[in-house]
Order: C-alpha cells, then sequence, then structure tokens
C-alpha cells in the first residue's frame, strides 16, 4: 500500500484521469513536455486547484483534511517563486515552519545546511543569484519537513555543481522514508536520482515505472518529437536530444 | 536595533502625548489638571486638560494609529509598499456618508456623533461594494481596481453633495472636516472611535502569519495551510473599520498609511508580521508630533492636521516615485 493514492485525478482542460500510487521513502519524477501537466498535478496535489477524483494520504481523502494537518505533511516549491519584500535567506527559510507554528532554529539551520544556504542566512534573498535562490526555495520547503515533498523544477536555474548537490539533498530527505515528488527537464538528472518515473503527455499519464521502463527511446521520441540517444547504463545515464525529428515527421 | 524598535517607539509615543497634554496657548499643570480631572473637579485646568487636550491628543494617537497600522497591513496584504488606506475607497466612502449628513441633516437625534455615525455608515457600504465587486478570489490588483472605481463614484457624489450645499455655512464646515482634525472633539468621540480601533487591530493582528506567508505568493501562502482568501478578506474589513471610523471622526488624514509603514518596513528587516505594531506606534507618534506642530502656529487661524500631514507625505511621495523609477531606469 502506497503512502498517497491518486485515482482517475481530472482537471479541467489540464489532466486527464490520472492515477498513481506514491511509496514511501522514493523519490518520483514527473518528467513530460511542455504543458504536459506536470505542474498542474503537483498543484491539484498540494490543493491548488480543483479537481474531479480522488487523492488519498496514508488512507484520508485529502479533499477532506485538516489544512494545518494537510500543510505540514505536503509541501509544495512552485517553479516561479520570488519574494515580494527583501527578506533575509533565514527569514524565508523560518518560513517553512509557519504550518507548524513555531520557529525550531535547529530544524531551520539544518535545512538551510541541507540546502547549502547556510553562510547566506543574513543577506536579502532579492540579492542573491538565480541558482543561489533556487537553494533558499528548496530549504523553506526541507524547514517544512513533509511527508510528501512535491518540488517544480527545483534544479532547473542551477549550475551542474549545483543541480547534483540539490538532487542529493532531495535523495537525502527520502532515505529518511519521506517521499519526494520532482517535476524535471533534464531526463539525465531524472534518471541519475529518481527511484521511478511518470511520463506525462498532453495531461495524460502515459506510463508510471522503473526508469528503464520510462526511459525507452521509442517511446520518448515519440512524447518529445525529437531525436535522441539514449544510454541508461553508463555513469551517470544519459539521455540526449540531437537535431532532426525523425519521429515526429513518422507520426 | 529590531529588539529595541518596539520599546523605543512606546517610549516615544508616551513622551509625545505627554507633550501634547502640556501644549497649547494657555500654560496649564498637566498632572495637576489631570488630577482634578480624575477627581472631577471643574478647576481651570482641569477643564483644559481633561476636557480639551486629553480628548484631542486620544484621539491623534488612536486615528494614527489606526492609519499606520492599516497601512501596513494593506502594503503586506497587496505586496506594495506603494499602497495606502485611501485606495481601498473606504475613506471617500467614510466622506461621502459624513457629507450627507451636513447636507440632509441625517441622524440629527444623535447631535455631535451624527457625523461619525454617517461615515462609518458610509465606510461600511463602501467596504460591502468593494467585497461584491471584487469577488471571492480577491486578487490584489482587483481589490485595487475596484478600490480605485468606488472612490471615483464616492469622489463623484460628493462633489454632488458639494454642488447642492444648502447654504456657505454648511459647506465651510464641510469642506473643514474634510481637510481632517482632532481638535474640538470631546471624549464621546473617543468612545465612539476606541471599540472600533480595537476591532479592526485585533483583526489585522490575528492575520500577521498569513501576511508574512503571502511574501512569497498567493500559491506557497496557500500550501502552507493559510487560508488565503478569507483572511484576505479579513485584512480588508479590519482596515475598512480602523479607516472608516478614523475618518469618520477626524476626516481626512492622509498619506500617515503610506509614510509609516515604509519608514519603518527596513527596521524589521523587510517582515511584513513584525511591521504591524511599530507602524501603529510611529504612526501614533506622528499624528501627535504633527498636532503639537499645529497648536505650537500662530493660533489665529488653525492649520488642519490633515492639510500638514498631506504637505510633508506629497513629497515624501513623489521621492518613492522617484526612486521607483530609478530601479527601473
Amino acid at each position: 500500500m502506497g503512502l498517497m493514492q491518486i485515482t482517475n485525478l481530472s482537471v479541467e482542460h489540464r489532466l486527464s484521469d490520472v492515477s498513481m500510487s506514491l511509496k514511501k521513502g522514493e523519490m518520483l519524477g514527473l518528467i513530460g513536455p511542455n504543458g504536459a501537466g506536470k505542474s498542474t498535478l503537483l498543484a491539484a496535489i498540494s490543493g491548488l486547484v480543483d479537481y474531479q477524483g480522488r487523492i488519498e494520504f496514508s488512507g484520508e481523502d485529502l479533499a477532506f483534511m485538516d489544512t494545518t494537518q494537510r500543510a505540514r505533511s505536503i509541501a509544495l516549491q512552485p517553479q516561479f517563486a520570488q519574494s515580494a519584500w527583501a527578506l533575509s535567506v533565514h527569514d524565508v527559510v523560518s518560513m517553512g515552519r509557519l504550518p507548524w507554528g513555531d520557529s525550531d532554529q535547529e530544524i531551520i539551520q539544518q535545512a538551510m545546511q541541507q540546502a547549502g544556504v547556510l553562510e547566506l542566512a543574513r543577506r536579502p534573498v532579492g540579492e542573491l543569484s538565480g541558482g543561489e535562490k533556487a537553494r533558499v526555495w528548496l530549504a523553506r520547503v526541507l524547514a517544512n519537513q513533509p511527508r510528501v515533498l512535491l518540488a517544480d523544477e527545483p534544479v532547473a536555474n542551477l549550475d551542474m555543481a549545483h543541480q547534483q548537490q540539490a538532487m542529493q539533498g532531495l535523495q537525502q530527505y527520502t532515505r529518511a522514508g519521506n517521499t519526494v515528488v520532482v517535476a524535471i527537464h533534464d531526463l539525465a538528472l531524472a534518471a541519475q536520482y529518481c527511484d521511478r518515473l511518470c511520463l506525462l503527455d498532453q495531461g495524460q499519464c502515459l506510463l508510471t515505472d522503473g526508469i528503464e521502463q520510462v526511459l525507452t527511446r521509442s517511446r520518448l521520441e515519440a512524447v518529445f518529437k525529437t531525436s535522441l540517444h539514449i544510454d541508461l547504463k553508463a555513469t551517470p545515464p544519459q539521455v540526449q536530444a540531437y537535431a532532426g525529428t525523425q519521429a515526429a515527421i513518422k507520426r | 536595533m529590531e529588539k529595541a524598535l518596539n520599546p523605543l517607539l512606546w517610549l516615544l509615543m508616551l513622551v509625545l502625548a505627554a507633550l501634547s497634554l502640556g501644549a497649547g496657548s494657555i500654560d496649564s499643570a498637566v498632572l495637576t489638571g489631570l488630577w482634578d480631572w480624575l477627581q472631577q473637579h471643574s478647576t481651570t485646568d482641569a477643564i483644559i486638560i481633561g476636557e480639551i487636550r486629553l480628548p484631542r491628543t486620544l484621539l491623534a494617537l488612536i486615528v494614527g494609529a489606526a492609519m499606520g497600522l492599516s497601512g501596513a497591513a494593506l502594503q503586506g496584504l497587496l505586496r506594495n509598499p506603494l499602497v495606502d488606506p485611501g485606495l481601498i475607497g473606504v475613506s471617500q466612502g467614510a466622506a461621502l456618508g459624513a457629507a450627507c449628513v451636513f447636507y440632509f441633516n441625517l441622524f440629527a437625534f444623535m447631535g455631535v456623533l451624527a457625523t461619525p455615525f454617517a461615515g462609518m455608515l458610509g465606510a461600511l457600504l463602501t467596504l460591502l461594494i468593494l467585497l461584491g465587486l471584487s469577488g471571492s478570489m480577491a486578487r490584489p490588483g482587483i481589490i485595487i481596481m475596484a478600490g480605485l472605481a468606488i472612490s471615483m463614484l464616492s469622489g463623484a457624489l460628493l462633489a454632488v453633495v458639494l454642488n447642492y450645499a444648502p447654504n456657505p455655512y454648511a459647506l465651510q464646515e464641510l469642506v473643514f472636516w474634510m481637510l481632517g482634525s482632532v481638535s474640538l472633539r470631546g471624549m464621546d468621540y473617543v468612545g465612539v472611535l476606541l471599540p472600533f480601533f480595537l476591532v479592526g487591530s485585533s483583526l489585522l493582528w490575528q492575520q500577521r502569519r498569513l501576511l508574512f506567508g503571502l511574501s512569497l505568493g498567493d500559491a506557497v501562502a496557500h500550501s502552507m495551510g493559510l487560508q488565503v482568501s478569507r483572511g484576505g478578506r479579513l485584512v480588508i474589513l479590519g482596515c475598512a473599520l480602523l479607516v472608516g471610523s478614523a475618518v469618520a471622526i477626524a476626516g481626512n488624514i492622509g498619506f500617515v498609511g503610506l509614510l509609516v509603514p515604509h519608514l519603518i518596513r527596513p527596521l524589521v528587516r523587510h517582515r511584513p508580521d513584525r511591521l504591524l505594531l511599530p507602524s501603529a506606534l510611529a504612526g501614533a507618534s506622528l499624528v501627535c508630533a504633527a498636532d503639537i506642530l499645529i497648536r505650537l502656529l500662530p493660533p489665529e487661524r488653525e492649520l488642519k492636521l490633515g492639510v500638514l500631514t498631506a504637505i510633508v507625505g506629497a513629497p515624501f511621495f513623489i521621492y518613492l516615485v522617484w526612486k521607483e523609477r530609478q530601479r527601473w531606469v
């Protein structure tokens, strides 16, 4: 029995009939082209959009769950975040404790350390680089200590070293028995860090399975409409697109 | 600095309040006057301090606190440092309500309290239209647009009332009232204002976690379990109670709600939740100080309080626009 069970989830014009289950302690990658419904799925799980269907967390229907309890269990890092005020990094990360109604300094420090922003604690978040900001947003959700952490493109703005660092941080978080769902465009990173993948296209979930079952050349070429080179045996795994749209032409 | 801020502002406010009790064209012994007034002795000092300067000082403090606090809360809610409580249209609604008293002689049985009562009614009506117009999912942009639309309508109706004023005397009274003042108002005015202030400010105080969470946007606040829609409406309601009652009692005291949170913000490390209390204290101090300044000017023709705050506030606003422009160039 999974930690979260999604059954026949539909969001008007965005998602249709998505079903899947999340297991305890796994990292699930949501992959698919732009507009496939990755962000919408994360928004539905965190209660930001109206949906039909059913989402169960630990056997409880999310639609009827107490909002505070829900916010403690499930935290979302949206794709486009910014702070309206010149808040310090420490204050932004401490916001992760809002659902708990405390400001536990130990947890906040630990979250900043995990995301690699401890040395930035006193800086105003608006002055940071895109990569540093992304790590601050990540630290904020880590401080929330959710059982299910939803991250929408958490590494999109990061350089290679920081991408690795951030994904390792998320992986470490799953090792403690938590579940991470990450929407991610970089399929090589997905193959490197995720335990399972969910391939979305045009609002439908085509497949949720292990890395090797999902990342097959024919399937990805059909969905992404580009030619691909895939080598999952390599270290690190390789998934590369190259010019030419054979698959698209065939279709 | 941040820890010392609130105690310092409390102290500043109390010092200004004490100065305000002592300031005026007649020298009075403040402590003796207060003591006599509390003992209900009708000495000259007791009447000057207790009946004239005490209500004036208390009104200045409450009106200033109401403006500072609602400015801080609205700026936090709408995530915009250029928001002023006048922007949601409530002060114009209150002004229209009060103007109707002068024109139609409404609520005559209430005596001096007819004006504040009608002002409050106008503010409340404006608020209901605002909430209705901006819909259930009140987005910041929509609230500002709705507020602007209501302001314009109230302004137009106010112009009609002024246009058809029954006599020059009523017109003059109306205009002087709109210029804003806390003088010549007794303790009964304080009694009317205080409950609205307490209810309004406690509504805002309860939403400070929401204001903090909203810094990262609606989606993040919502995902953190904060009641974005409902809380936002309560903030608007609280501001309407504060601003509506303050305008109804004291007329338009502009720019305090814009200026004060702006000055305080860097001192609380830009946190919208920690901005509330110091903004109330600093707003109270500012209006009290402005009211003392007015009394130090030659007494033949009193400069109205709202005129002074506008004369100081408007150039500051111009400076803010200038600074904002520099960011985009």
